[in-house]
């Protein structure tokens, strides 16, 4: 994948490290956690709620390459995957598999080979466990509250203030709660001082009824009622919660909590850490979209020097249950899927096709259950933006790329118009997909440097190009509003610009160029100018020139505002009446 | 090629000797014992209608024998006069400077174990484990209460609004086809004691909680029932091989479950279990079509544009097609959930 960061010269993705003075490659070094015996291949694998989702990355001239990628839906077997994927590499490639697997590899009597016993990297998402928060206060409630569903966690809250104790015990005793989280802030009020002490023994009586159910202590809550509780539950003891509510700035706490929820091969976490190293390695500004069927999260991936002058990122992650791909449960999920959804359905059908689609997300996969997926995925990454803004900013970054499977489930430049659609923000930006599920299972892999190295020989290959978004905002609508100027592949391409439409110019995968758009005015394209000269990267829907508003505004008739996005959908997805 | 019929995701049909939950709420009064065998329609517990918080005074020393836990039930005080008024029987919450909180109120429902079984673990004001003796067959989801009574399978065709009659109070029914909230207000209605149902839309499931809500508001309820729904929201024809548990369950008295959802069959029953290349397609345009695996039949290019893997199927009406992978089903060997 050829990336560029806009507005600098163009980046060499030959990211390979630099040989030591030994002439040996660090990556070879850094690869030996799962290269003990120097397998010359290795598989990925993506447990999600939905989808199962597998890749096969061999050497191939001693770098690591997607060989074989597949995906199929959650409750399939690993090992029949991975002997899919193998088969599929036999196909291709006889030679180079036999010699890989060190033979062809023996037929059992029903004529089927075993796939080879190379490495795996796995990573699973699981769905958003329950977690019951008891709080002194409604403030501290909020707080905690707001901590513990950017860690992940679905949330049922309550405080003494507001909530009486019988009510508390079945809040926390309820079908599916599998933690408790008693807080107070630290320094306590007066109010909340002589809470505490209540709060914990009600904690206590908790725990006896739910034996193994863990409990989480926030600020000064005294831990003696519940070290004396029968049963003896498990308690640790977290930051308490700080700032204000809604002031979602990382915290300690929300970090303990996501700690506390997740294991080490955790998809989302995974991806935090895949997010990193392509930051470091690209030397861009990385964004990730990722859209579960029982979770979402964003991560934002900022590069900077490093004191050895290397490379460094900050990475910040930010999880959205509520984000979920179908999750309907909140007033207004199911307005924003029609508002997005270009066939017209009555309402009650449209929610029981969600409905089906949360139990049953491979069902109905093409025709028009495709153009559902993707409504219900503008629907979400829109409550993912929402929930995350106000944590990560909307700032610009140079690289979008879509994970988790809704990204694949409609057709690349499809996805791109998604992106275009929902993340509306001035400025040109890069559109990818993690097509083949790697950066989770390859987020796994605990050192950074090693991690580097891998992700740095499979960048070509990890990332599906959608192409360059460039959005432009302050054009007077439907006025002639100037030109662009595109140098790419040696040609030399002139586009002239409408606001208020989008704006398709073929640009092919791996070709880079630069764009000059001219306009009449002085819109925002990052900061204000009339003319900007911006690198662009080319991709599966090429060079998208989106000069509709910032943000987006349709007609509120449902009639006009279908036949509206239907017209953009065609242009992106010619199939979709297919 | 592999043939491999794993790639095509597995769900469970049946599970052998089912742990069901029964759930309670702080107030509640058990009445059976860890161990206890229990049969289908025996009580086991007391379940409060309203519940509320009442404080007391925690008693004076010596009161007690011991010092009580949470979740213990607590008999009535008597009030003492010129001191205090006496405190309810009611369950335990917790006790904090010098009071307790316990969890009380009038009106008892009694809740009945929906199949034979034993008492495994008691959770006071949480839940009650049961082991159940015989299988359950895998249902998604309970609206309603936990029931049990003679499972009567009526036809595929029958229209619920002529077939339902106070004959069958009592009886747990399966309806194959197109079914409302309405009829199953109605089977309440009846004394039918439950309905298990192929699928049922979110708008009829919402009419139906609204009704149970108004049931449960009202002072003078009518038995629980439940309504067990086998398969999602959209309407879907009940797969062959559940069809045959069914039948084969037909006229035995059989418990009805949320936690996990499942209809509970006597464990004298003899069940047909799944074959097992067998496969049910659950969306699509052949949605609700069965047939036999033959094996993958690669990526390819559905409608839409979108691509994705497909498995060979020869159908039982005699074609042979490229499903996708993700429209199929098959059933699993039963695994046992205790």
């Amino acid at each position: 994948m050829n990336l560029v960061k806009p507005g600098t010269a163009e980046l060499s993705v030959d990211a390979r490290p630099t040989p030591t003075p030994d002439g040996t490659e660090p990556v070879a070094e850094a690869r030996e956690p799962f290269t003990h015996d120097r397998p010359p291949a290795f598989f990925t694998l993506d447990h999600g709620t939905a989808t199962l989702a597998g890749a096969l990355v061999g050497r191939v001239d001693e770098r690591w390459r997607l060989l074989a990628a597949t995906a199929l839906p959650a409750g399939g077997s690993p090992d029949a995957l991975a002997a899919l994927l193998v088969d599929r590499f036999r196909s291709a490639d006889p030679a180079r598999a036999a010699a890989m697997a060190g033979g062809p590899g023996r037929r059992t009597r029903k004529g089927t080979r075993p796939p080879p016993a190379w490495p795996r990297l796995a990573a699973s998402s699981v769905p958003a466990e329950t977690l019951a928060i008891i709080a002194a206060t409604e403030r501290t409630r909020a707080r905690l509250e707001d901590a513990a569903v950017g860690a992940g966690w679905n949330v049922v809250a309550g405080s003494a203030e507001r909530t009486d104790p019988l009510e508390l015990t079945r809040l926390a005793t309820r079908p599916g709660v599998v933690a408790l989280l008693v807080g107070v802030a630290d320094p306590p009020d007066v109010e909340e001082r002589d809470l505490a002490a209540e709060l914990a023994v009600a904690a206590a009586g908790i725990a006896a009824r739910r034996p193994g159910l863990r409990i989480f202590l926030a600020g000064p809550v005294p831990a003696a009622p519940l070290l004396d509780a029968w049963g003896a539950p498990v308690v640790a003891r977290l930051p308490a919660p700080t700032g204000a509510p809604g002031d979602l700035a990382d915290s300690a706490l929300r970090a303990a909590l996501a700690s506390a929820r997740s294991g080490p091969d955790d998809s989302r976490r995974a991806l935090a850490a895949a997010a990193g190293s392509l930051a470091r390695v690209l030397s861009l500004r990385v964004e990730i979209l990722e859209i579960g069927v029982a979770g979402a999260a964003r991560v934002v991936a900022l590069p900077a020097p490093a004191d050895d002058g290397g490379v460094a990122a900050t990475v910040h992650l930010v999880e959205v249950p509520d984000a979920a791909l179908f999750r309907m449960d909140h007033p207004g999920s199911i307005d924003r899927v029609d508002h997005w959804f270009t066939q017209g359905l009555d309402r009650a059908r449209l929610r029981d096709r969600l409905a089906e689609l949360a139990i049953a997300p491979w069902s109905d996969i093409d025709g028009d259950g495709a153009l559902l997926r993707g409504a219900a995925l503008r629907a979400a990454v829109e409550r993912l933006l929402a929930a995350t803004d106000p944590v990560l900013g909307v700032g610009g970054v140079d690289l979008v790329i879509g994970a988790g499977g809704a990204w694949s489930a409609v057709p690349a430049p499809a996805a791109a118009h998604v992106v275009a659609d929902v993340v509306r923000r001035p400025g040109a930006v890069q559109a990818a997909i993690d097509h083949a599920r790697l950066l989770g299972p390859l987020g796994t892999i605990a050192d950074d440097a090693e991690r580097d190295a891998v992700l740095a020989d499979l960048v070509d290959d990890l990332l599906l190009p959608l192409g360059t978004i460039v959005m432009p905002r302050g054009l007077r609508p439907n006025r002639a509003a100037g030109h662009l100027y595109l140098d790419a592949g040696g040609a030399r391409t002139e586009v002239e610009l409408v606001a208020g439409g989008l704006t398709l110019v073929d640009l092919p995968p791996g070709v880079t160029g630069t764009a000059e758009l001219a306009f009449r005015g002085t819109p925002e394209l990052g900061p204000h100018g009339r003319r900007f000269r911006v690198a662009v990267s080319g991709g599966l829907a090429g060079l998208l020139l989106d000069l509709r508003d910032i943000p987006l505004r349709l007609p509120e008739r449902a009639d006009r505002r279908r036949e509206l996005l239907g017209t953009w959908e065609r242009a992106l997805w010619p199939e979709h009446d297919a | 090629m592999t043939d491999a019929i794993e790639l095509v995701p597995a769900r469970a049909l049946l599970v052998p000797r089912p742990r069901i939950r029964l759930e309670l709420q702080p107030g509640d009064r058990v009445t059976a014992m860890v161990g206890d065998v229990v049969r289908a329609g025996e009580v086991v517990a007391e379940r409060i209608r309203d519940p509320r918080l009442v404080e007391a005074p925690v008693p004076r020393a010596g009161v007690d024998q011991g010092t009580p836990l949470p979740g213990t039930w607590l008999p009535g005080e008597h009030a003492r006069a010129g001191r205090r008024v006496g405190a309810p029987a009611g369950e335990l919450l917790f006790e904090h400077g010098g009071r307790r909180r316990l969890a009380t109120g009038p009106h008892p429902d009694r809740l009945h174990a929906p199949a034979d079984g034993y008492v495994l673990e008691v959770e006071a004001g949480v839940a009650l484990v049961l082991q159940i003796d015989g299988p359950g067959l895998v249902a998604t989801e309970l609206l309603g209460e936990p029931h049990s009574g003679r499972l009567i399978v009526m036809p595929e065709d029958a229209d619920p609004r002529i077939v339902l009659d106070v004959a069958l109070a009592g009886a747990v029914i399966v309806l194959q086809g197109r079914v409302d909230a309405e009829a199953l207000a109605r089977a309440r209605a009846m004394g039918i004691h439950g309905a298990v149902v192929g699928s049922l839309a979110d708008r009829e499931r919402r009419d139906l909680a609204a009704s149970s809500a108004r049931q449960q508001a009202g002072l003078h309820r009518l038995a629980p029932f439940g309504a067990l729904v086998l398969g999602g929201y959209l309407r879907r024809p009940l797969s062959a091989a559940v069809r045959a548990v069914l039948d084969a369950a037909s006229g035995s008295v059989v418990g009805l479950v949320g936690d996990p959802p499942l209809l509970l069959i006597p464990a004298d029953r003899e069940l047909p279990l799944p074959e097992p290349d067998r496969v049910v397609v659950r969306g699509g345009l052949e949605a609700g079509s069965e047939g036999r695996w033959l094996g993958p039949a690669g990526i390819r290019r559905l409608r839409g544009g979108i691509t994705a893997e497909t498995g060979l199927v020869a159908l039982d009406d005699g074609r042979t097609l490229a499903i996708p992978i993700g429209e199929l089903e098959r059933f699993a060997v039963p695994v046992s959930s205790g």
